[in-house]
């Protein structure tokens, strides 16, 4: 067949996926699948089922590493080098990512090209080489990130990490999945190798395939995939977080250019259950993602302009800087409920986070309004379209689904349940699972010892402003100033930047 | 080889059943465009994506546009301005009509474009052209939200500022252009953002020089009939008054020696070397163009020999990668590298120099070129696959050029770019007097 490479190209972005929410997909024993025939590209999301809380303790970081020694370096049969010239003409690439419990190798590439990408792709993942030299390579850039990046460069995603290491301290969720300094240092390549053994197994994983794909491809999957080493390893058990009730604060000190706050708690409810829809009706409205809808929103940047924006989470929702929708494939069995309040300049930091932790108490006492409720469900019901329009993002729920045994569709029962929720259930659902008056609290902040007594004797934090304000803002304003959140000295702690992910 | 029949087969079917219409070009949907007796251009993209729109309004002013003294970041804080609503959908009323339709909304700007963009259910059209074309043309807010709205600019400066790359962003603009204003960030200078709070005579000028239909393309890609559509598109817009005055933009004079400086960074990083050349504003027909976008990948790409040498066989840096970005006056064309240990800063700038160097001596291997040109050609196709990821790719080309047939002709040029094209813009653009170079390091060690 001769064909020239321009008309090969035109097809290519004219067979689009197909939007529409109802094309389900297939499940069996081994795998997900997504078929979409007008697809002229092919999904690929292979699901280990291994995470950050596999980490061995003292080797923290060693899932991602060896996630990254899959993706990111060569096979037997190619240097990385090699790998990077073949998959370049390609414009295609995978990547392996580790989450707290998953780990997914995805990959996507157009049919044209399929020949010549599937090879590379087998081998990432069963032929790993484990060079020495890939292996430096990826501990450098992760020890830059933690001692660079993370440390210096984002305050709010150091406000993150510290609430989320803090949350889950004493358990497998307990570090974030770049791990520690520590602990990075310490990985070598047998311990590479023996958590790939142990964890990349072909019992231990889910095949995702989606897409323009031939049948036959599914059978060459599995055998291929059938040469990974055998072995089920053992399931770690859910994190059991210490139980803490009221206030407590890990106040990171750093010459910051403004004050990062995330605070949060650990909650027991998972997507699929009716009581997580009707809590993410009330969550969407607290504090919708990167969007004026969220009440936090508006009352703390859209009315006083102290920040970029306010927004609050039912599921852990890493890279939230970066995205505007849920990520896929970072599933877990614990969640937690956490509020972002992007950086406010210092002197209204203790402000904005009474203003926040109020906002919140009002909503976990009165409930939502019947207004603010038809408002909502109207806007989720629509607005959940754009979580997943590509074959590759659900492919992504199909298998999210599959972690947490949902039966058909998570984002079709979304829709539906948006249907028959009602505002009761919604009051019910906060009422069950949103604690008034407890939260676990991470500032990032330049005076962190003036921060810390602020807290602990509860002193008022009285706001001004530049520019005129209506009546009606400056009479809250005095509410917000002396809303009480007085934290217990023994519950408030200093710590260095220095100190962070040691 | 099997599979590669599998895959032909595969393709076949595809294609057969999806011909396109335009045949000819390499844009792969059909363009509907039209302009109203105001000036305003419209662009109209139906694709098979049921149920759903994407609706940009480019406007094709930035922070290009702000050319006086005290005033830069404007655009952007415009665009912020710009969601405070009307009298007839006042900036609360119009969050809850967004709310209602569940549409997906946002907002960017750059140096050549501000635009504004709904992604949103098909059947809410008239709602999303009825609020869009109201703001366009009614917006009115008052002295205290606009004083508040600089706020949030402000914490969205301080958020970004912990970015070494953002703070070395601002330091080589400043450094390399003189009177062009690509010489500030988008975000515009600290000083500048302070004072936004006093500049409220300023904003309305603003809107009166540039939210002008003459100015402005109007994109709707997806589940849309043409016909239908342009009807609510006169019945909204078609009212809509002329008025666009344009900035007048000082041209850079060329540059006559190389610039150096350094930036502190207060806090942590490793070094970062931004070398900068003056490159050329974007003319999709220009070859040296289209040649230097392939040098900037076969140079400093991943496949590239300097990438494979700087960071995965020597390690020496942690990042090295090239921008040559299309612009509308001459914008610069960058390369970075972050590098591991300060020892090494010299010799890698050495190493980029001597790359350079070569690639103005020695035509580049005829397969790596072809392999650079398929790799183009299919990221950006594969890139097509919703309203909104057509219609973002599209927003900077229309901002830049005014319309889309700008690409048809850029890849169309890329196609027959030799290896003596890639030498003469090697040549033309990354030599020594045309460098800026700036070296960020941190405070703390």
């Amino acid at each position: 067949m001769k064909t020239s490479t321009k008309s090969l190209l035109l097809s290519i972005a004219l067979c689009v996926p197909v939007l529409t929410m109802g094309e389900g997909s297939v499940n069996t024993d081994d795998a997900v699948l997504l078929p979409v025939r007008k697809d002229p590209t092919i999904c690929f999301r292979i699901w280990f089922k291994v995470g950050s809380q596999n980490d061995p303790k003292g080797k923290e970081g060693l899932a991602e590493i060896t996630a990254a020694m899959i993706s990111d370096a060569s096979t037997r049969n190619n240097s990385y080098e090699q790998i990077l010239d073949k998959l370049y003409p390609l414009a295609a690439g995978y990547d392996a990512e580790a989450s707290v419990e998953m780990t997914a190798v995805s990959g996507r590439v157009h049919k044209d090209n399929l020949a010549d990408y599937y090879p590379l792709l087998i081998d990432a993942i069963t032929a790993p080489a484990f060079a020495q030299t890939d292996l430096d390579r990826i501990k450098s850039g992760i020890l830059s990130t933690l001692e660079n990046t993370l440390r210096y460069s984002s305050d709010e995603e150091l406000g993150k990490a510290v609430l989320y290491n803090d949350l889950f301290a004493g358990t497998p969720y307990g570090h974030i999945t770049s791990g520690t300094v520590a602990g990075v240092s310490s990985i070598t390549l047998d311990d590479v190798k023996a958590f790939y053994t142990k964890y990349f197994t072909r019992e231990n994983l889910v095949i995702g395939l989606g897409g323009g794909y031939d049948e036959s491809l599914l059978a060459k999957l599995r055998g291929d995939l059938g040469r990974l080493p055998a072995g089920k390893p053992e399931e770690v058990p859910p994190p059991v977080p210490a139980a803490f009730e009221g206030w407590k604060a890990t106040i990171v000190e750093k010459d910051a250019p403004a004050t990062a706050i995330s605070m949060g708690f650990p909650i027991d409810i998972l997507r699929g259950t009716k009581d997580w829809y009707a809590l993410e009706i009330a969550n969407s409205w607290l504090g919708e993602h990167r969007n004026s809808s969220s009440h936090l929103y508006q009352v703390i940047r859209e009315r006083r302009g102290l920040n970029y924006g306010d927004y609050s989470y039912i599921e852990n929702f890493p890279h939230g800087g970066m995205r505007s929708v849920p990520p896929q494939n970072v599933s877990r069995r614990k969640q937690i409920f956490e509020i972002w309040i992007r950086p406010v300049p210092e002197e209204t930091g203790h402000f904005a986070l009474r203003a926040a932790l109020r906002e919140f108490a009002k909503l976990t006492e009165h409930g939502m309004t019947a207004e603010d409720f038809t408002i909502t469900r109207d806007f989720l019901k629509k607005y959940v379209l754009h979580y997943a329009p590509t074959t590759m993002e659900r492919l992504g729920y199909a298998l999210d689904d599959r972690f947490y045994g949902i039966e058909g569709s998570h984002l079709e029962r979304f829709r539906s349940m948006m249907q028959t929720l009602t505002l009761a259930d919604v009051n019910a659902a906060i009422a069950k699972y949103w604690k008034k008056g407890t939260m676990d609290i991470a500032i990032v902040t330049k005076d962190a010892k003036g921060m810390r007594d602020a807290l602990v004797n509860d002193t008022p934090s009285p706001i001004s402003y530049k520019n005129p304000k209506p009546a009606s803002i400056l009479a809250e304003d005095k509410e917000i100033a002396v809303f009480p959140v007085k934290i217990k000295p023994e519950n408030v702690k200093v710590v260095p930047v220095t100190a962070m992910f040691k | 080889m099997r599979w590669s029949i599998v895959a032909l087969l595969l393709f076949a079917f595809c294609a057969a059943a999806e011909r396109p219409a335009v045949a000819d070009t390499f844009f792969p949907y059909k363009v509907h465009t039209e302009i109203l007796p105001n000036g305003l251009k419209v662009l109209l993209i139906p694709m098979d994506s049921p149920g759903l729109v994407a609706y940009y309004s480019v406007v094709r002013t930035g922070s290009r546009d702000e050319v006086e003294p005290g005033k830069t970041g404007f655009a952007h804080f415009f665009e912020h301005i710009m969601f405070r609503g009307t009298l007839k959908y006042p900036g609360g009323v119009y969050d809850s009509i967004v709310t209602s339709l569940g549409a997906d909304a946002n907002a960017f700007t750059d140096d050549d474009i501000t635009a504004f963009h709904l992604n949103f259910a098909a059947e809410d059209l008239e709602k999303v052209i009825d609020i869009e074309s109201d703001r366009f043309q009614h917006l009115h807010y008052e002295l205290p939200d606009f004083q508040t709205e600089a706020g949030a600019i402000y914490g969205e400066y301080r958020k970004n500022v912990t970015d070494p790359f953002e703070v070395l962003s601002e330091k080589v603009r400043d450094v390399a252009f003189d009177v062009h204003t690509y010489k500030h960030t988008t975000m515009g200078f600290e000083r500048d953002i302070k004072a936004m709070p006093e500049g409220f005579e300023y904003s309305r000028s603003f809107f009166r020089r540039f939210y002008r239909p003459e100015n402005v393309v109007l994109l709707v890609v997806g589940d849309i009939a043409i016909d239908k559509t342009m009807d609510l598109i006169r019945k909204y817009y078609g009212g809509w008054e002329k008025g666009y005055a344009p900035s007048n933009v000082p041209p850079e004079p060329p540059q006559k020696g190389e610039r150096t400086a350094e930036v502190v960074y207060q806090g942590k990083t490793l070094p970062i070397i931004d070398i900068a050349y003056k490159g050329e504003a974007f003319h999709p027909a220009s070859r040296t163009f289209a040649a230097a976008l392939l040098m900037g990948d076969l140079a400093f790409g991943v496949t590239s020999d300097l990438y494979k040498k700087l960071y995965i066989q020597d390690q020496r840096v942690d990042a090295l990668e090239a921008s040559i970005p299309s612009q509308r006056d001459m914008p610069l064309f960058e390369i970075y590298a972050r590098v591991k240990k300060e020892e090494d800063v010299g010799a890698v700038k050495d190493d980029v120099y001597a790359t350079i160097a070569g690639f103005q001596k020695t035509p580049v291997d005829a397969k790596r070129l072809a392999d650079a040109k398929k790799r183009r050609r299919y990221g950006f196709l594969m890139g097509l696959d919703t309203p909104d990821r057509v219609a973002s790719r599209l927003a900077y080309v229309i901002a830049v050029t005014g319309g889309v047939d700008a690409i048809d002709t850029l890849y169309g040029e890329l196609d027959k770019v030799t290896p003596d094209d890639i030498m003469t813009a090697a040549k033309s653009f990354f030599t020594p007097e045309n460098r800026t170079v700036v070296v960020l390091k941190g405070t703390a060690k």
